[in-house]
């Protein structure tokens, strides 16, 4: 399946061609395998990369905020998570759920099944089935493939600069999450945002909760407005949760008459003390490993060396509320 | 004696407003022109329609219905068609402090948060999530915690939950 327009790849190639010393020497033959190469990393990617990809951006969203010190708590909402998920057009992916020890109220998702929350979101939360529509929301980016989609764009834009590079798969991959997070770093599509709202609350549905706890949710939201400081991120990459409302509403009018009741059990507490995240100590990059192993034309790039180029930072996360 | 000018404020802004009932009523705005039903059900009775800012105390909540109370009227709208708060009270309809008085007692009961109070914690912003990197201990307590999908249904199963068959909704906005 070749998402990325071809023509892309071409004006890409073209451009890098021109841009570099050597164009008149450049193998043709070469640059057009390297130029597949691209285009099926950018739009073709595996599910298994899909996963690579993700578990790196939510290793790296850990290293920014660690998991709240609650057991309990931790298997709950991956309980709820997983059940949600399992509603889905994906339901065999790796899900992965997880509470992080954040004052900010956000949520995140990552290519491939990774869905973290803040503790600031969950503790707004009244009820399980707010938790679920907050949950499917990100549920619904993972399935709809929304980061895939935006890295692929941002992939086309770099492709030229790959080129120069040599055509190993895990520059690949490194690059589409170190362009991807630029991209991200702007917020996304906003019709994406809408999507998994329409996304969240059918999937919540569908696992037997009360479909409108989604819109309480953006409902709290709205209600603290643009100067909560818990909420500069997430005001930062989404529409606000008054348009969030209007659209959602336009599409649950036609539908509130169908619409199961659904249940919305009580929530479980944190009982963890709430604390200050720790610090992340830099480590390897695991996804992008796992890849280079499968990679053998890889160059002398070091598994280490996280803080430079290719990968940057869990800010490709799409938080939900988030991204 | 710091309490006079806020009660005396409270007592201003309800009076503008007309708020029928004494005290801290929780109101909303509406945002879209709505229907108002008498009952929480498209095929009730329509009795009235409700502009845009028109104020309304809460008296319920019944899904995706709320019921509300204007000086002239009573009955249930949907609840997205309206805000959390007056137009008064800024952009931010209702502040961070004073939601327990709103959406609070509307949508269910708030447990004791330390969500905004924590001033001078950082919340995760870009740059936290930019600069961070990846941390193997935190990502195998995360496996450690995933859950199959058949131990998933059993713990929906034991709260009372099934699945339903439910069509995704059509995106208006595309």
């Amino acid at each position: 399946m070749i998402g990325l327009p071809r023509a892309g790849i071409v004006a890409a190639l073209v451009l890098a061609a021109l841009g570099h010393g050597h164009a008149a020497t450049i193998d043709l033959n070469r640059i057009f395998d390297i130029g597949k190469d691209v285009a099926t990393a950018a739009s073709g990617l595996s599910e298994d990369e899909e996963i690579a990809v993700g578990r790196e951006v939510a290793g790296r969203t850990l290293g920014a905020a660690p998991l709240v010190a609650d057991p309990e708590l931790q298997a709950y909402v991956n309980q709820v998570g997983r059940w949600v998920a399992a509603q889905t057009e994906r339901p065999d992916l790796p899900w992965h759920f997880g509470v992080i020890a954040s004052p900010a109220i956000n949520a995140f998702a990552a290519p491939g099944g990774y869905v973290l929350v803040t503790r600031g979101l969950y503790e707004i939360l009244d009820n399980e089935a707010q938790l679920a529509g907050v949950l499917g929301h990100e549920i619904g980016h993972i399935v709809r493939r929304h980061h895939i989609t935006v890295m692929q764009q941002s992939a086309a834009v770099s492709a030229g600069a790959k080129i120069a590079q040599g055509g190993d798969r895990s520059y690949l991959v490194n690059n589409l999450i170190g362009t991807g997070a630029e991209v991200l770093a702007r917020g996304l599509d906003k019709d994406a945002e809408f999507e998994a709202d329409r996304v969240g609350v059918i999937l919540a549905a569908r696992a037997g909760y009360d479909p409108y706890a989604l819109v309480d949710v953006l409902q709290k939201l709205a209600a603290r407005g643009q100067d909560d400081q818990a909420l500069v991120l997430l005001f930062k990459t989404h529409p606000a949760p008054g348009e969030r409302l209007n659209h959602l509403g336009d599409a649950l009018t036609p539908r509130i008459a169908q619409l199961p009741s659904g249940a919305a059990p009580a929530l479980r507490q944190v009982s963890a003390p709430a604390t200050a995240p720790a610090a992340a100590k830099p480590v390897p990059i695991e996804g992008a490993r796992a890849l280079q192993q499968e990679a053998p034309a890889a160059p002398a790039q070091s598994s280490q060396d996280s803080g430079s180029g290719g990968i940057d930072g869990g800010a490709i996360l799409r938080g939900i509320f988030g991204r | 004696m710091t309490r006079r000018p806020a009660i005396l404020a409270a007592a201003l802004v309800a009076m503008v407003l007309g708020a029928a009932s004494a005290g801290a009523a929780e109101q909303v705005t509406v945002e879209r022109e709505s229907r108002l039903y008498a009952e929480p059900r498209l095929d009730a009775r329509e009795l009235a329609v409700l502009a845009p800012g028109v104020v309304a105390d809460v008296a319920g909540k019944s899904g995706a219905w709320l019921n509300v109370r204007t000086p002239s009227a009573a009955g249930w709208v949907f609840s997205f068609n309206v805000r959390f708060g007056t137009k008064s009270s800024g952009a931010a309809p209702v502040s961070s402090g004073a939601e327990d008085s709103a959406i609070g007692r509307v949508f269910g009961p708030r447990r004791d948060v330390n969500v905004t109070s924590t001033i001078g914690v950082r919340g995760l912003d870009s740059e936290d999530l930019r600069q961070a990197h990846f941390n193997a201990e935190q990502m195998k307590l995360l496996d450690g915690y995933a859950l199959s999908k058949d131990a998933a249904e059993q713990g929906a199963r034991a709260k009372g939950l099934s699945a339903a068959q439910v069509d995704y909704l059509e995106g208006a906005s595309r």
